[in-house]
């Protein structure tokens, strides 16, 4: 707010301070504001039909707020949304350790996510892949416009929803509005031009072919983490109720030879169960990094 | 509100941040209906003297706020021209809400008036100003 921007005269330059102006706050809520205000001063418009976009914008920074104000508005009200999961607090982190990861449910939310991926990773990459060759096919024919933008449509959903399910469970704020399409009164090519020079349309595309080796990756990491560290506690306990080795590992005689013994099937129990915290542990940082990927690819701006 | 100093603007404004939900919620119970941003906006009469107490953008974020901690519902429907519109409507959290807030408010109220008129007026200015009128 040090220096006083010259006041927007038209909607895309109100909107572009405002976009200044909330530089560093969460994607998300930078993508409500601007929706927000966007349909604010279409609405403006559309009841003063005989004012100019000058006249009406000059009005509105009287009325509805300069960017700067508005930013600040919503940079306070964010503070105090309760997002879908309480923000962990460092203390608690400090006390519980390592251990701490069961209880966080974020954990959690990121497991069911990787073992989700699988599924939603191949739907984006099979319908990605498909849409554009088809649009590249189509494209020498009448058809190929109407079905290249009904593609990109499908694409904004897609990752409106993807945006949806990565808040739920991975706890980044995402976009809480479906996409905004252009106003209708464009023609064709205007629309085709900004689909096409949109960077978010590309992203989104990217994201989604990506989906498929990180969805695989994730879900054979939760996979075979859980199975692999459950497994060797569950048998483990087994062996030492029963008295009967069930665990074989044929290529190490000495662990082998462990396994048939009770301090060694506890040494294994517990190392399981140490596994066990690892792979939540593991879990959740894939849940971060793969936040900050959609924070980074999916939100429009 | 052109004149007013730095202090009284960072006033006005603490002051709205709690009134401003009260103020939003008092809208869509009285209209018993759902209502979107654009015509809350305009509903909520926010002339003063001295020009806007409370500009239109400041209302989307507690609209947003109060959808989040339940005191009010919304959806989101797609409309002919332009970016889908959100409704918002009042839960019956809201309204119970809202009846406690009124009370709070009244007894803020009063009590600040109370203040005001035993206190803070100089000895001898009254409210229009003039010097010296017996007390």
């Amino acid at each position: 707010m040090a220096m006083p921007a010259h006041p927007p005269d038209t909607v895309s330059a109100y909107l572009a301070q405002l976009r200044r102006a909330l530089k560093g706050a969460p994607a998300g809520l930078i993508s409500d504001a601007l929706a927000d205000c966007e349909d604010h001063l279409n609405n403006e418009i559309s009841q003063n039909p005989e004012l100019s976009e000058t006249q009406i914008l000059a009005s509105v920074v009287e009325t509805y707020g300069t960017p700067e104000e508005i930013a600040e508005e919503y940079r306070d009200m964010e503070s105090t949304i309760s997002t879908p999961f309480p923000k962990a607090e460092p203390a608690d982190e400090r006390r519980f350790g390592f251990f701490n990861v069961v209880s966080d449910p974020r954990t959690y939310g990121a497991l069911l996510y990787m073992l989700l991926s699988l599924a939603t990773g191949i739907f984006y990459f099979t319908w990605v892949v498909t849409g554009l060759s088809l649009t590249i096919g189509f494209a020498v024919l009448i058809i190929g416009i109407p079905f290249a933008l009904l593609f990109i449509a499908s694409v904004r959903v897609l990752s409106y929803v993807e945006g949806r399910i990565v808040e739920a469970l991975l706890g980044v704020r995402m976009p809480r509005r479906p996409p905004a399409e252009p106003s209708t009164d464009q023609g064709l090519w205007t629309k085709i031009k900004e689909a096409f020079s949109d960077v978010r349309t590309w992203s989104s595309l990217f994201y989604m072919l990506l989906m498929l080796p990180l969805g695989v990756t994730y879900f054979v990491m939760g996979v075979v983490g859980l199975a692999l560290s459950l497994g060797v506690v569950g048998g483990s306990i087994y062996s030492l109720i029963t008295g009967e080795a069930h665990i074989q590992i044929q290529d190490a005689p000495y662990l082998e030879h462990m396994l048939h013994t009770a301090p060694g099937l506890i040494v294994f129990a517990l190392a399981g169960i140490l596994l066990f915290f690892v792979v939540l542990h593991v879990a959740r940082a894939v849940g971060w990094v793969h936040g900050k990927i959609a924070e980074g690819l999916l939100v429009r701006l | 509100m052109t004149e007013e100093s730095q202090y009284t603007r960072k006033f006005r404004k603490e002051l709205m941040a709690g009134l401003s939900s009260l103020v939003l919620l008092a809208v869509l119970a009285r209209a018993g209906r759902e209502m979107y941003g654009y015509e809350i906006a305009k509903a909520v009469k926010a002339e003063g003297e001295g020009g806007l107490i409370f500009k239109q953008g400041a209302i989307y974020p507690v609209l947003r706020s109060l959808n989040a901690t339940g005191l009010l519902h919304s959806r989101v429907e797609a409309s002919a021209f332009g970016p889908p519109r959100r409704y918002y409507d009042i839960t019956d959290d809201g309204r119970k809400a809202l009846s406690e807030w009124q009370y709070a408010w009244r007894d803020m109220r009063e009590f600040v008036d109370d203040a005001l008129k035993a206190g803070t007026v100089p000895a001898g200015v009254t409210p229009d100003g003039h010097a010296g009128a017996p007390a």
